[in-house]
């Protein structure tokens, strides 16, 4: 069974030589035109003709250099960005767990984030209540449990946001680098329950520069360049590709 | 089209997210008030002093000549301002949750919704509270009050629709609340708030009365002050420009909200 089909996937951002928020600077813009000075902007392509699937219990990794279109491939997975071209099929409750957090709002206490995101994620106010022990015990917070999201520090918002997503208890996890911030512990556990999704059969996308994680975890790898789609399939095979690449390159 | 769930209808959708409604509303109100001390009571100082210096005003600079001038004022004024407040606040309603929207994907109309409930809570509450002073100022409590909460509910199709329209528009053109907020002190004026409607000429009245909040206005003044029935056609025009701006902000809202992450 397919869990995500991605088709033929474009997407592409506009990326403005001024950039105008306002009506003001727009009108201002339009007169700018008429006066014969354009108003210009590039074109960029993120992700071009990206075409693969990923099949239930199936673990991906996503690999490529900085700015090769991983993160926007997860949000378009993720139905946060919307492609320009083609088609993105991903089915059954998906957890993003992107860079720095996975949704919560920083004026809201540690609790309160929690109930919105389970909300979110279809969990009645009941379960989020009874999961709470379990959501803090695994991110070590129950001292902050009534503080503000904003004032905690960068890795523990990262791990208040892991626990709490595993707590609601997806079929599919988009990770995003999102376990650099940890410290060794907290990656330790992360791998440990990592692990245990992948026996439960859940379905798994991760983007990642540790190369060694994606050989360990992932049984197939997807390398991304400058949008393209470089190579996808076999783990060892796809990772010599990219190291070929690398070395190549320099 | 990405669709992480089927589409379903939008009536679905709420019943699937009812939870999250009511949570994303309990936390607007929070965090409303949660920042000042008084929280709540500022929401009802500010139609009070409002109401006391425009008494002041009226009835010993201009001599308006109206009778119990504060309850003819405050009874607008809490009609105009449920409409005022709720629309200037939904115009953050996307922008002020990015943290939300650029991380997790969920009907992003909710966020609307869910702003607007929790005005629609506070501005219930501020009627509650103001409702011993209003007595006391000589308001009269009668039957008709049971129509009160349907002009209010009207009022809130209405104060839907517009805010689809703006908090969109805002994620586009961050200054739409400047503009937003001189169309509401137009607004404030163009509706019969701190003048009775008998002082518009006799050939304008058609076109004036044409404004949905005008008769929003002139229905809760019908029913706490004047106490006389507000006519079949106030319901029907308010509920009617109510479906149509829903439409409107409807259609706009779909055609703007795939770029809301990357706008934002």
């Amino acid at each position: 069974m397919q869990v995500i089909q991605v088709e033929d996937l474009w997407k592409k951002f506009k990326i403005p030589h001024e950039r105008r928020t306002t009506i003001l600077e727009n009108i201002a813009g339009a007169l700018q035109i008429l006066e014969g000075k354009r108003f210009t902007y590039e074109e960029f392509w993120a992700l071009k003709a990206i075409n693969f699937n990923v099949n239930h219990g199936e673990s991906i990794g996503v690999i490529g250099e900085n700015g090769s279109g991983k993160s926007t491939l997860l949000k378009v997975i993720a139905n946060i960005l919307r492609p320009d071209r083609g088609k993105v099929k991903a089915s059954g409750k998906i957890a993003p767990i992107l860079e720095l957090g996975v949704g919560f709002h920083p004026d809201l206490t540690v609790r309160e984030n929690a109930s919105v995101y389970g909300s979110i994620m279809g969990l009645k106010n009941s379960e989020v209540k009874k999961r709470m022990g379990s959501m803090l015990g695994f991110s070590g917070l129950e001292r902050f449990k009534d503080a503000k999201l904003k004032n905690l520090s960068s890795g523990m918002q990262m791990r208040l946001g892991f626990s709490v997503a595993i707590e609601t208890n997806p079929d599919v996890f988009l990770i995003d680098e999102a376990l650099a911030v940890g410290d060794m512990e907290f990656q330790q556990k992360c791998m440990d329950k990592f692990k245990e999704f992948k026996g439960e059969k859940k379905t798994i996308v991760l983007v990642s520069h540790a190369l060694d994680l994606v050989k360990e975890f992932c049984e197939k790898t997807l390398f991304l360049s400058r949008g393209e789609m470089v190579a996808f399939g076999n783990t060892e095979d796809t990772i010599n590709e990219y190291m070929r690449r690398v070395r190549g390159s320099t | 089209m990405a669709l992480v769930t089927v589409d379903k209808g939008n009536i679905r959708i709420l019943f699937q997210y009812s939870e999250l409604v009511r949570n994303l509303t309990i936390k607007e109100f929070k965090l409303r008030y949660r920042n000042s001390v008084l929280g709540f009571f500022w929401s009802l100082l500010n139609p009070l002093a409002m109401m006391i210096i425009l008494t002041l005003v009226f009835s010993t600079l201009l001599r308006s000549g109206i009778e119990k001038f504060p309850v003819f004022l405050l009874t607008a004024l809490l009609a105009w301002r449920f409409f005022s407040i709720s629309t200037s606040m939904s115009l953050s309603s996307i922008i002020g949750n990015g943290p939300l929207v650029t991380k997790i994907y969920f009907p992003r109309w909710l966020l609307v919704l869910s702003s607007n409930l929790a005005n629609l809570i506070g501005s219930s509450l501020e009627f509650a509270a103001l409702f011993p002073l209003l007595i006391f100022l000589g308001m009269k409590i009668t039957p008709l009050l049971i129509l009160l909460p349907v002009i209010l509910i009207l009022e809130f199709i209405l104060i839907i629709g517009v805010s689809l329209i703006l908090a969109p528009l805002n994620v586009y053109y961050r200054d739409f609340n400047q503009i937003w907020d001189i169309t509401l002190q137009i607004g404030f004026f163009l509706c019969p708030i701190i003048y009775s409607i008998s002082l518009i000429p006799e050939r304008y009245i058609l076109a004036y009365s044409l404004n949905p909040m005008t008769r929003v206005v002139e229905s809760v003044r019908k029913i706490l002050y004047y106490n006389t029935l507000p006519t079949l056609a106030d319901f029907i025009i308010v509920l009617l420009s109510g479906l149509l701006l829903l439409l409107v902000g409807y259609l706009i809202f779909r055609r703007l909200e795939p770029r809301f992450a990357e706008e934002i």
